[in-house]
């Protein structure tokens, strides 16, 4: 325990020398946060949509009337000054250039076949391009057809549809982004700490005074982890606390719970950490590797942005070894639904399995590398 | 010529370290790979629970629906007026469906009974998804039941996508994600290079070397931009080789707007290095850049619901206007005349870069 001691005295010593990158680990995440939660939202806001009525009769200016009243739809009919009617080459255009989301065209029979008791179609000519924009802009043109024909109808509503919202009644996206963020930068900020401390230690050859320590190798590693629980520890704190008093998300579960959580989950970050920074060569393949393995895959492959429960069975099996996808579940479990404790035993267990793993391949490694030197 | 001997010493220290070759080719094939097929799948499964209050048929048809659609996954089933909120908080359930007789003043019960979503709002794009998925196998419900009578929906939308007509996610996303992966490589490759010489103290050597300032500049950043753009070719051809996204546009202007990108990241990322003392310094900076970078540039959220006072950091964020106009190209194939402003903008934001990257750098070799 001793020999322990001193590898983290010195180990402090090394953080409390860079006084500028402790000040930049506990600056960066709030900045970040602050700026971040603002700008990302998927909340459609307006849609701008062409309207092509060729029919020009009282039920098509409805219609027409029943879009412009929709709160996110802004409706443009006339683009050229010229021409009474938009030309559906330059809506077109107008769709290519992105200044508009969704074509509109009513065609010229549109009242003749309403008369007629036949069915009218309606053309939506919509931008695929972003996927979800488009199912969403979709979604919204049904429900206005479907209200539309059932006001023409003088049938009220053809079904009663009641949806009801909880945990977060009025949708703002910031409660689903802000403890997505919160896990992402809390992984990345722990494992970037440690990822450099062995890579640096091999870089300026100091390494080798290591392998020669009389301290066995389990002991370096966590000697070395030990002062950045600390560090990573507080950070984590300082971030939850900004998130909940800037940003207002609610606390409704224990702090204590999610802070407990939040020191499992530290600890995988630190693991993964110290493995990369046993196994390159360089600080630069460090900082690469740490990037590489922590971005994306905590975006993509923890259910922060898509649902792991679409995915197929392999990449589900790949999002098991990812440290995000137990903590995401926790911190919006225990932050917005006030779950407690004893709801994630899986979650708590596989996060301590992940730490020790990664801890154990990382002396492992160690232990290699120093029986290969000496 | 003197220049291209640091370039070689520069691609000597990188190919040395096997490690970092991986790193960087094989990495991203990866990456783009196994991403690719996670924002290529579709929401489905969503896991629901229904609740039948009603005592008509109809309820019955319309929950045997959603039982075989593939959208949902029906987890729990129950006929009584339970805690429907406990089946949501504890998260095994995303949305609990309800379905109630609705009474109707001259009839006893509607023919249609009362439906009511409990959704779980925190994800709340994957609720919304999974209740346009239920509306949808109501309306159809209803509308066979209205063609059996012999009488359709007065008025039909008929929908058409353009740009991608399957509404594939993964054409929209893989080529972001390619220039993603060639901003986290070159930038992380040249923020670290110089900091390396100022903490190996190599850095005198170069200096006293006869290359001029400018040359041990470019010297530091060519390699990057040939290393970036065989990123971007792998990328490329593994997301219309292995993905099928079809390339519609021009590939010259293509690369012509990564060079210009590239100028402005790698600029960007000698700054970084010729202002961090350390490494981790190095590091930490080019790890907050990425992060703004990637969630102000339209990758997964759009740029236009950034608020205004924020606006200004969207607006000079360079990845932005290169996943535009890659977008542009891939999705739609338009020409330049389409995005000639968003390739200025990234020029202009590249010079300005470049020049402020240079007298930083000139500045701290004079000292």
């Amino acid at each position: 325990m001793g020999r322990i001691k001193a590898i983290v005295i010195k180990e402090f010593f090394h953080i409390l020398r860079d006084p500028r990158s402790l000040t930049l680990v506990f600056i960066i995440p709030l900045v970040m946060i602050f700026i971040l939660g603002y700008s990302i939202s998927y909340d459609l806001n307006r849609v701008d949509a062409a309207v092509i009525d060729l029919s020009q009769s009282r039920l098509s200016k409805q219609l027409v009337r029943a879009f412009a009243a929709n709160r996110i739809f802004v409706v443009h009919t006339r683009v050229q000054s010229q021409a009474n009617v938009l030309s559906l080459t330059a809506a077109e255009d107008l769709l290519r250039r992105g200044k508009i989301k969704e074509i509109i065209v009513i065609p010229a029979d549109f009242s003749r076949r309403l008369a007629a008791d036949m069915q009218a179609d309606i053309g939506l000519i919509i931008d695929g391009s972003d996927v979800n924009v488009a199912n969403l802009v979709y979604q919204y043109d049904e429900r206005i057809i479907l209200d539309f024909i059932a006001a023409m109808k003088g049938v009220g509503q053809l079904l009663k549809l009641g949806t009801k919202v909880y945990f977060n009644p009025e949708a703002r996206s910031q409660f689903f982004f802000i403890p997505g963020l919160v896990a992402v930068i809390l992984l990345m900020i722990s494992a970037m700490l440690t990822s450099l401390s062995i890579a640096r230690e091999r870089e300026t050859g100091s390494i080798a005074l290591l392998f020669i320590s009389p301290l066995q190798s389990r002991e370096i590693i966590v000697g070395k982890t030990i002062p950045y629980i600390v560090v990573a520890l507080l950070d984590g704190a300082l971030i939850l606390l900004f998130a909940r008093f800037w940003f207002g998300i609610p606390l409704r579960g224990s702090l204590a719970v999610l802070l407990f959580f939040a020191l499992l989950y530290i600890l995988a970050g630190l693991a993964l950490g110290i493995l990369i920074s046993t196994t390159a060569p360089t600080q630069r393949v460090a900082m690469l590797a740490t990037l590489l393995s922590t971005l994306l895959p905590s975006f993509l492959l923890s259910g922060f942005i898509f649902p792991l429960d679409s995915l197929s069975p392999i990449l589900r099996a790949i999002s098991y070894a990812v440290p995000a996808t137990y903590f995401l579940r926790i911190i919006r479990g225990v932050i917005l639904k006030g779950a407690a404790l004893r709801h994630f035993l899986f979650e708590g267990f596989m996060l301590i399995a992940l730490s020790l793993f990664l801890l154990a391949a990382a002396t492992a490694k160690f232990n290699k590398q120093r029986r290969a030197a000496q | 010529m003197k220049l291209l001997y640091l370039i070689k010493k520069e691609l000597i220290e990188i190919v040395r370290q096997k490690e970092l070759l991986f790193l960087m080719f094989v990495g991203p094939i990866i990456q783009i790979i196994v991403l690719g097929y996670v924002i290529s799948t579709d929401i489905r499964h969503v896991p629901v629970g229904i609740v039948n209050l009603s005592k008509g048929q109809t309820a019955v048809r319309v929950i045997e629906r959603v039982r075989r659609s593939p959208l949902f996954n029906v987890r729990l089933e129950s006929d009584r007026n339970e805690d429907y909120l406990y089946l949501l908080k504890k998260g095994e359930v995303k949305a609990v469906l309800i379905f109630r007789d609705a009474l109707d003043k001259k009839r006893s019960v509607l023919k249609y009974p009362e439906v009511q979503i409990l959704m779980d709002g925190i994800d709340s794009n994957t609720s919304m998804i999974a209740a346009g998925y239920f509306n949808g196998i109501i309306k159809n419900y209803i509308l066979n039941d209205m063609e059996k009578l012999g009488q359709g929906l007065p008025i039909a939308g008929k929908a058409m996508f353009r740009f991608n007509p399957q509404l594939r996610n993964i054409n929209y996303m893989g080529p972001g994600i390619v220039a993603f992966l060639l901003t986290i490589i070159t930038i992380f490759l040249t923020s670290a290079s110089l900091v390396r010489e100022k903490e190996q103290q190599t850095l005198d050597t170069l200096l006293m070397s006869p290359l001029s300032t400018l040359e041990i500049y470019v010297g530091k950043a060519l390699p990057a931009v040939l290393i970036g753009l065989v990123d971007m070719v792998i990328g490329l051809l593994v997301i219309v080789l292995w993905f099928g996204i079809p390339f519609r546009g021009n590939i010259a202007i293509l690369f012509l707007a990564a060079l210009v990108y590239l100028a402005a990241i790698l600029s960007y990322a000698l700054l970084i290095s010729v202002l961090s003392a350390t490494t981790q310094q190095a590091m930490f900076f080019a790890w907050f850049s990425l992060m703004i970078f990637l969630l102000m540039s339209g990758f997964f959220t759009p740029v236009d619901n950034i608020p205004p006072t924020l606006r200004l950091l969207a607006d000079i964020n360079p990845l932005r206007y290169l996943i535009k106009i890659i977008r542009e190209i891939f999705l739609k194939g338009n020409g330049i005349v389409y995005f000639w402003k968003d390739l200025l903008a990234l020029a202009g934001i590249s010079f300005t870069l470049v020049t402020i990257s240079l007298l930083n750098f000139k500045r701290f070799i004079s000292k």
